[in-house]
């Protein structure tokens, strides 16, 4: 396999991460703000990632789609292109912020393939699996609040419904401040959890080679990660509130305690 | 010193004599001054349109009730109008209804606000005229803490009690700050109109006016700086309010689930808040199943204060309780100031003999060093304290019985204190 391909690839992922800046900005700000520099530099993105797929193809002299990372980087590259035609015709923004995180995260594991030379500096190694530790925790302590928040928010809107408002609730913040809660909870908490995610992926690419993608526990942090875009993507795009922000929380927030269950035992079978 | 409190409120007198019983601001401090000259040590004058009474304070012996006769008959030309509607309370229940009435427990609507207020600025005057300075004065600001410790404590005046203060209560509790939100008023019947003024005043700032007949809307608008809307399309600027208010005569549903369920998806589910106060409903019903849109109707907006109103008289009761509980302390406070002078008076005393004594036998006595005669002081001291300890302990234990005042009075003529 060529290694331009992979450069190629790479150089895609780091357009690509100008759309994910885009669709935390949105989130956590509730409005555009550099959709139009984001749309480029992934358009610009699915080019390379289209010469990478040239390139690779050429080496190998058939379709680049031979494990779980070509056609991770595959699958995104094609997700890129229908999502451009998609905003060509109809205009579809607001779906960007569901596609951009999504499309760098797969692009991204698509090029931690080849196994590059080990750390050579032991702090940075440390200093990058706290940051993705203290990360990736802070995400999941922010899903605490949202999951909190959107309970609360359902049994006060409940009982505006019923027209009885018993005393207790009173002490309760009213439905627009648990909203407002929800908002920049859920938006930082995605914000860190990428963080946590990317920072995570690319430090078990570096220790363990191409191992680290077939590790449960590893798919697993990928499934939680996902699940917290689908919860910020309904809440952004379509304006979720109420009852299925509860329950979309609390199942994102149940993920992120089997992730972390399932990561007090990661790092021992990593590194077997 | 003894406290007096007379007057009339809206338990013991109906307006038209409340009314004419009441003293203008401008002649306030004449009464004021008039108590004084009466004989009143201090007097204070609360007179509001639910109650008029004077608090004074008079020396323990003077009749406190005469001067307030007095002041009625000079005030009044005669005082027999208002018997049978006049209250007279004295000392411990002076005291007592002093802190009810500024905790509000004492009010036409319990809990309401402007009680508190009325006090301070009436207790305002009565400072500027000099006319406290003494134990109303000690009395009164102390009510003022009662009233503060009852509000926080209880919450009594958290609730609204009128419809469209709900209207106000529950918007709150839907959107956090009115600040921003917009209102929409359809119809102009004056309790919509009231709503919205209510909603204007907290925060609501863009108000949008529609009506069948538009010069209506327009006048209506008008009054809170907003906008009309043209009756036939109002429904498709729908989405761009937050809170609805309607108060429309039409005889049937103005707005329906339709409607609604268009308005909030272009809202993105972003809450809206509908109040029809309009008999026969303007608004469907069904349209409250909508997620994010609350719905209330007049009779919904009666049962919150309906609840709000139960809800208060349990916190009165609480209140009640906190306020017999600083009574008893401010009581207490107050009988041990009324025996400090009795205890300074009797401490000098001795200490005034103590001294001469020591003075008369250092004069006779040559040759002591400065240590012996510092131990002299010392020794004679340490006497005169052993044998003031029993009666000062037992003038604070008196302070406050029943029969303390004879225990005090007794230990006066033993050690021959001077009034």
């Amino acid at each position: 396999m060529g290694d331009s391909g992979i450069l190629w690839l790479r150089v895609a992922a780091g357009l690509y991460s100008f759309g994910l800046l885009d669709a935390i900005i949105t989130v956590l700000r509730r409005r555009e703000a550099i959709f139009r520099v984001a749309i480029v530099a992934f358009a610009l993105g699915a080019v390379f990632q289209l010469v990478s797929l040239v390139e690779m193809g050429l080496a190998q002299g058939r379709l680049p789609v031979n494990d779980i990372f070509e056609t991770m980087a595959f699958l995104a590259w094609i997700v890129t292109v229908v999502f451009l035609a998609i905003h060509y015709r109809y205009k579809a923004a607001s779906l960007s912020v569901f596609i951009f995180p999504l499309v760098f995260v797969m692009t991204l594991v698509g090029a931690l393939r080849n196994p590059v030379s080990p750390w050579s500096n032991s702090v940075v190694r440390s200093t990058s699996l706290a940051v993705h530790v203290v990360a990736s925790l802070m995400g999941y302590a922010a899903l605490l609040f949202t999951a909190a928040a959107s309970v609360v928010y359902l049994m006060q809107e409940r009982q505006l419904k019923r027209k009885n408002i018993p005393a207790v609730f009173r002490v309760l913040p009213p439905l627009g401040v648990l909203d407002d809660l929800i908002s920049k909870s859920l938006g930082l908490g995605f914000l860190f959890v990428t963080i946590g995610l990317v920072i995570g992926s690319i430090w078990a690419f570096v220790e363990t080679g191409t191992r680290w993608i077939g590790n449960g526990s590893v798919a697993i942090s990928f499934v939680t990660w996902a699940v917290y875009l689908a919860l910020v993507f309904f809440r952004v795009s379509a304006g979720w509130r109420g009852r299925k922000t509860a329950i979309l929380s609390i199942i994102a927030l149940v993920c992120c305690l089997v992730t972390w269950i399932a990561h007090s035992q990661l790092q021992r079978r990593l590194l077997q | 010193m003894k406290l007096f409190v007379a007057g009339l409120s809206h338990k013991t007198a109906p307006v038209h004599l409340r009314e004419k019983f009441a003293i203008a601001e401008a002649s306030l401090p004449k009464a004021l001054q008039d108590l004084q000259k009466l004989g009143a040590s201090e007097a204070m004058v609360l007179s509001t349109c639910n109650r008029v009474e004077m608090s004074l304070s008079v020396p323990d012996t003077a009749p406190a009730g005469e001067i307030f006769d007095e002041f009625l008959r000079s005030w009044q030309g005669s005082s027999s109008a208002f018997e049978g509607h006049l209250y007279r309370l004295e000392s411990r229940e002076a005291i007592h209804h002093l802190f009810r009435v500024a905790a509000s427990l004492d009010s036409m609507v319990v809990g309401e606000p402007q009680i508190l207020g009325q006090l301070k600025a009436a207790y305002a005057v009565a400072k500027s005229e000099g006319t406290v300075g003494g134990l109303l004065e000690t009395v009164v600001t102390r009510a003022f803490n009662v009233a503060k410790r009852v509000r926080t404590e209880t919450g009594i005046g958290q609730m609204a009690v009128s419809v469209s203060y709900a209207a106000v209560e529950l918007a709150r509790r839907i959107f956090g700050s009115l600040k921003g939100q917009t209102v929409l008023i359809i119809g102009s019947g004056k309790m919509g109109e009231l709503a919205a003024k209510h909603l204007h005043r907290s925060g609501a700032s863009k108000i949008l006016v529609t009506n069948r007949t538009h010069e209506r809307a327009v006048e209506m608008a008008a009054l809170f700086s907003g906008r009309a809307v043209e009756y036939t399309t109002f429904t498709s600027m729908l989405h761009e309010v937050d809170i609805v208010i309607a108060s429309s005569g039409a005889p049937h549903y103005i707005l329906n689930r339709d409607n609604l369920q268009r308005a909030i998806s272009a809202r993105r589910n972003r809450p809206m808040f509908l109040i029809d106060i309009a008999v026969p409903r303007n608004i469907d019903p069904a349209v409250n199943d909508i997620e994010g849109v609350f719905l209330y109707d007049v009779d919904d907006l009666e049962g919150v204060v309906n609840a709000n109103i139960q809800e208060r008289s349990k916190q009165a009761q609480a209140a009640e309780g906190i306020v017999l509980r600083e009574l008893d302390q401010t009581l207490t406070r107050l009988k041990l100031e009324e025996v400090t002078p009795t205890i300074v008076s009797l401490q000098g005393q001795l200490e005034e003999i103590r001294a001469a004594e020591v003075a008369k036998t250092l004069r006779r006595m040559h040759g002591l060093t400065a240590e012996q005669e510092h131990q002299i002081e010392a020794l004679t001291k340490s006497i005169i304290n052993k044998i003031a300890h029993g009666p000062i302990s037992e003038l604070r234990r008196n302070a406050g019985q029943p029969d303390g005042d004879q225990a005090v009075e007794l230990i006066r003529k033993v050690f021959h204190l001077q009034a």
